[in-house]
Formats: structure tokens, sequence, C-alpha cells
């Protein structure tokens, strides 16, 4: 027994340099109190209720769950790229074109996150489980695209997969504009400081939508991926619930249209028609119920007008997330619906506003204020 | 954004033990017998009493013969009023009993969750 709380008395002394040093004090304390506490079981249980509190300071759980799913998008990204030279026997002009556009993918998968490491746009993830869901389970999505790119090579014998197939100067076209729209961003903010963040947004979406219109599978993937970090990031103006609502949601539909595609997709093409409209239907759909739901959480404060303004602003993002998630999923798992992943998140986003909108007006709802904490949390 | 001032049980027994001496300052371990609470449950209640100005902290001065210095608490002089007022406006403990959800486990202080704590 004294080994363990020797054990613990020095875990505890390790796991205090995790925190924040503001908080370092109160695991100092604990341990100095363990003095005073009988020796045995119940030293060991004050040790322990130590390590608990500098876990529960250091949010360890939630960085190791963060972390590892990291990993697991790292590991699948990998796996893209050794499918991608493994499936493909000859090299020829479409295979290298598709290994180019998962290359480039999986660059920006690592490189994004790297630059969202930075406090910015892309960074650090938001505090909550949702932001950090979203984000792993969507850099998982843009990984599972290159292997739906991967996929495709296999049975259809590769091709152009996006608007168009490669070509040099798109691809210079589609970085450059990047470059300029980024660059455009900073020079904004640092010259207009009063530009609302909404606004910016907004000019950010149409440079996203034109550089999607543009570009092929590589500036798709670059911009969801950019989107992805933008919208989990801690400085994001999608609400948590927004974004949840978005994600939920646009599963929901892009799984329902994936199947539907898988069903009615015969030879003659004679249920195209069908497809499209149900695939439309479909995203307006689930992003008016984003927008519902996320204009039914955002909290009843500030006066009616900026209310109702900010419920609608919630509800489009929310709708604008889940086309993009009901897009992503459905190219994922139908791989000949790149196109969904540019018309998804417009679909969505008028949707969401329209969902916004007529629930805009509900009873104003008190701010949570129940801790979600559970056990050995407390709420006051 | 008005401020929460529905406490949990356990923070009302941190503030109650506290409450006796206002004036005396306490160290984790004494409260925590006081209360019954584990010190996985005990700290992060100072912690957050203390971020919100109810509790204040220091370190024992100087360097006790035989043992650390140990870390000290007290109510500041608007959490003694927060105190006083989040005590006098729940009911006596023996009304403060809510019906169990199940039976305390034998050992563990029971500290009951208050019918009327508000989310």
């Amino acid at each position: 027994m004294e080994r363990l709380t020797w054990v613990l008395a020095k875990m505890l002394g390790d796991a205090a340099r995790l925190l924040p040093p503001g908080r370092r004090e109160w695991v100092e304390a604990v341990r100095a109190e363990a003095e005073l506490v009988p020796a045995g079981w119940p030293r060991a249980g004050w040790l322990a209720g130590g390590l608990w509190l500098t876990v529960k300071g250091a949010e360890i759980m939630r960085k190791i769950v963060y972390w590892i799913g990291l990993g697991a998008v790292a590991a699948a990204a990998a796996g893209v790229v050794w499918l991608s030279w493994h499936t493909s026997p000859a090299a020829d002009a479409l295979t290298v074109t598709d290994r180019v556009r998962v290359l480039v993918g999986v660059g920006a998968l690592v490189l994004l996150p790297w630059v969202g490491r930075r406090r910015g746009w892309f960074g650090p993830v938001g505090g909550s489980i949702t932001a950090r869901l979203v984000r792993v389970a969507g850099c998982a999505g843009v990984c599972g695209l290159g292997a739906a790119i991967v996929r495709m090579d296999r049975t259809v014998g590769g091709g152009p997969h996006g608007p168009g197939p490669f070509s040099l100067p798109r691809e210079i076209i589609a970085a450059v504009l990047l470059g300029v729209g980024l660059a455009a961003l900073r020079v904004i903010r640092a010259r207009w400081p009063q530009v609302e963040a909404g606004e910016l947004w907004g000019c950010a979406a149409m440079a996203g939508t034109v550089i999607l219109a543009l570009v092929p599978a590589q500036g798709i993937v670059i911009v969801y991926l950019a989107a992805i970090l933008a919208a989990t990031s801690r400085r994001s103006p999608v609400a948590n619930a927004s974004l949840g609502a978005g994600a939920v949601t646009g599963l929901a539909a892009g799984l329902a249209a994936a199947l539907t595609v898988y069903e009615l997709n015969t030879q003659d093409d004679r249920y195209v028609p069908l497809i499209l409209l149900v695939l439309l239907v479909t995203t307006i759909m689930s992003g008016a119920l984003a927008g519902v739901a996320a204009s039914w959480l955002r909290p009843g404060t500030g006066e009616a007008k900026e209310l109702r303004e900010a419920r609608i602003r919630q509800g489009l993002l929310a709708g604008a997330a889940s086309g993009a998630v009901a897009g992503l999923v459905l190219t994922d798992f139908g791989a000949i619906a790149v196109f969904m992943m540019v018309l998804g998140p417009l679909l969505g986003a008028a949707g969401g506003a329209l969902g916004g909108a007529a629930a805009a007006e509900h009873p104003r709802r008190p701010r949570p204020v129940r801790s979600w904490a559970a056990g050995l949390f407390v709420r006051f | 954004m008005s401020r929460r001032t529905a406490f949990s049980a356990q923070t009302l027994a941190v503030l109650a033990a506290l409450v006796t001496q206002p004036s005396d300052w306490r160290h984790g371990y004494d409260l925590a017998r006081v209360t019954g609470l584990k010190s996985g449950t005990l700290y992060p209640i100072l912690v957050r009493l203390a971020d919100r100005e109810i509790v204040e902290a220091c370190w024992e001065d100087g360097e006790p013969a035989g043992r650390p210095r140990r870390h000290l608490y007290r109510l500041t002089r608007d959490g003694l009023a927060t105190a006083t007022a989040a005590l006098a406006a729940t009911p006596t403990p023996a009304a403060r009993a809510a019906p169990p959800s199940r039976a305390p486990r034998p050992g563990r202080a029971a500290v009951p969750r208050l019918a009327s704590e508000g989310p």
C-alpha cells in the first residue's frame, strides 16, 4: 500500500505539470494535505482524487480521445495512398491523375491541421466534444473521398472525378485563387477591423463557391478541409448546436441519398431524373431541418430583432453544414456524385435559412446552465 | 448574462462548513472531514468557488516542522453574503432531503441533493 501511495503521489506531482500555472497550486494542495490523511486506502483515495482533479483540469481524456482520432485519420490517409499505388496495375495517365489528386488531398490533410495549431481561422479546435468529433469525422470523410476515388479506379478503370479531367493550368489557377482568397481575408481584417465576422464569412463562402465551381477534385478537398477546420475552430461563428444539428441531419440525408442512388441506379439510366430530384429534395429538407434545430437551440438572449437575425444566421450555417456533410457522405459512398459536394452546401444553406426563419419566433429559451458533467463532477 | 445562484448540495455543504467560522482559514482535509466529501469532489468545488471569488485561498505562512505547508481557504466578504443567502434560501436539512433515487452507499457521507435545486 505504501508503494501504491508513493506511486500515486509521484504521478500527481508529474501530472500537475500538465495544468496551467494557475491550477497547479490546487494539485499541490492535495499533495500537501495527503500527509494528514490516514495512511492506507484513505490516503490513496485522497491522492486519486487529486489525479482526477488533474485529469479534469487538463482535459486529458478529451485530448487523448482527440489525438487517437487524429491518429486514426492519419492512418486512413496513409492507407489511401497505399491503395492508390497498389490497386492500379498500370500507371497510365488517368491513374497518375488520380494519384496526384490523392496526394494533394493527403497533403492538405496534413498541412491544414498543422496550420490550425496556431490561433487563427483554423485553430485551435473548439473546446466542445461536438467540435472535436466533427473535426475528426470530417477529416475521416475526406479520407473516404480519396478511398472512393481509388475504388472508382478499380471498378471503372480510372477517370476524372470532379468537374473535368486533370489540367495543370487549372490546378495553378485553383492554388492562386485559394492563396488570393486567404490573403484577401487577412488584408480585410487588418485594414478594416470594423468589418463583421459574418460578412467576412459570407465573402469566404462566395470565394469558396467560385473555387469549387472552377477547380477539380483537389480544390474540393482543400476547400472542404478548410471549411471543416474553420467551422470547428475556437473562433468559429458556427454554434455547437448548429454544428451538431448540421452533422447529424447531413449524415442521415447523405446515407439516405446514397441508398437511393444505389437502389435506383440502372444501366440504362432511366431513373436519373428521379435520383436527381431525390438528391435535391433530401439535401434541402435536411438543411431546413438543421436550420430549425439550430434556430430553436439558439439561446434567447439579446433584442428580439438581433435574436431573430442570429437564429436565421445559425440556421443558414447549420443548413450549409448539413448540405456539405450530405454531399461528402454521398460522394464517399457513391463517388459519382461529386457535384453534390458543390451543390449540397448551397442547397443546404438555402434550406437552413428557411428553417431558421421559420423557427426564429419561438419563445425565448433561457441559456442552459446545467453542467453536462456527471459522477464526480459537481454542478453549482 | 445572469450569474447562477443555485448551488449543488455538495457545494452547499462546503459553504456551510466555511460559514461556521468565516474568519478562520480552513484546510482541505478539514473541510473533507466535515463535509464527508472526497478530494475528487471537494477540490473542484473549491476551485470553482475560488474562480467566482466566493472563496479565497492562500498558502500557510512559514515552514511548519514535520509537515508540508497547507493550502488554506475561507470565504471572501462577498462570498460570505452569497453563502449566507444561499444557505438561508435552502430548506432545513430534514426538508432538504429529496426522495432518494437509490440508497446511499454504506460508509459514504450521504449529501442529499436538493429537490429545489434549479438547473
